[in-house]
């Protein structure tokens, strides 16, 4: 159950990405790219640091078993 | 028999530890990931254009591609004077076959999604190395076809995220999409079970493993 919500999670926070880079690029088109590009490059960075906080949690304790058992 | 038995005995021809940092490298992954955001924004920009721009190439009141069938027929003209768009002649017969077949009506939605696509790919980092192939087959074609604009920059840009596919993507869904599905020499966690059913699997190679 964990591990389904931490996917749907993550799937949430990277579909986050596609749709605010399309809802930018059709907002601001070719105006001002360096302004468009901030969103899009703050939504990435955000959604790896969702991804890497859930799979820290929910993954992080599984990760270290394998470690010491290799 | 000899000389040539001695010129491709098996041997692994290592990279510079240079190269291996700037493309395998996580610590450049943030540089990666700014290199592929900039690629993606600018085929999502593209395909935005294409899409529902002014200037759009598919959904018109009318038959669609007509912006596309343009460009064909710009591109594949050979003027009485000067050099034509096009170098290669096999390139602007392949041109014209789908010209004379009206091939314009559904490629324009090929190229337009294409584009749309790849730039989203690149954005969030998913299959970033194919992404970016895509992105530089369309570059590739577009040059040509004669367009230079922002082509030549965009292509090598795809060729260096092309190289540096392994951590492109580490700022992005790559970095768990790759670790399960893996590579086709490297089964992930998703798809190792699967071609072990299948007799697949190499044990013993996987990092993992002893």
């Amino acid at each position: 159950m964990e591990r389904a919500i931490a996917l749907l999670l993550g799937i949430a926070a990277w579909t986050g990405v596609a749709v605010t880079a399309v809802l930018v690029v059709n907002a601001w088109q070719d105006e001002n790219q360096i302004l468009a590009f901030l969103p899009i490059a703050a939504a990435v960075v955000l959604a790896w640091g969702v991804g890497e906080w859930v799979t820290e949690r929910v993954f992080g304790m599984h990760e270290e078993v394998r470690r010491g058992n290799s | 028999m000899a000389i040539l038995e001695r010129a491709f005995a098996t041997r692994e021809l290592q990279d510079p530890s240079w190269f291996r940092r700037i493309f395998s490298d996580t610590r450049l992954a943030p540089l990666w990931a700014l290199a592929r955001m900039y690629l993606g924004y600018q085929w999502l920009l593209a395909g935005w254009h294409k899409m529902w721009g002014d200037g759009r190439w598919i959904n018109l009141p009318g038959e669609d591609g007509g912006p596309l069938k343009g460009f064909w027929e710009r591109a594949t003209t050979i003027p009485e004077e000067g050099s034509p768009a096009i170098k290669y002649d096999w390139y602007r017969d392949f041109l014209k076959y789908m010209l004379d077949n009206e091939w314009y009506t559904w490629f324009s939605w090929v190229i337009a999604f294409g584009e749309v696509l790849a730039g989203v790919a690149l954005i969030v980092g998913a299959f970033t190395g194919i992404a970016a192939l895509a992105g530089a087959t369309m570059n590739f074609n577009f040059m040509l076809a004669g367009a230079a604009s922002t082509n030549p920059v965009l292509f090598i840009l795809a060729i260096l995220v092309m190289f540096g596919w392994k951590v492109a993507g580490w700022i992005g869904i790559d970095r768990w999409l790759l670790p399960a599905l893996g590579t086709p020499w490297q089964p992930g966690t998703v798809t190792k079970p699967i071609a072990e059913a299948a007799g697949h699997g190499l044990p013993g190679r996987h990092p993992g493993s002893t």
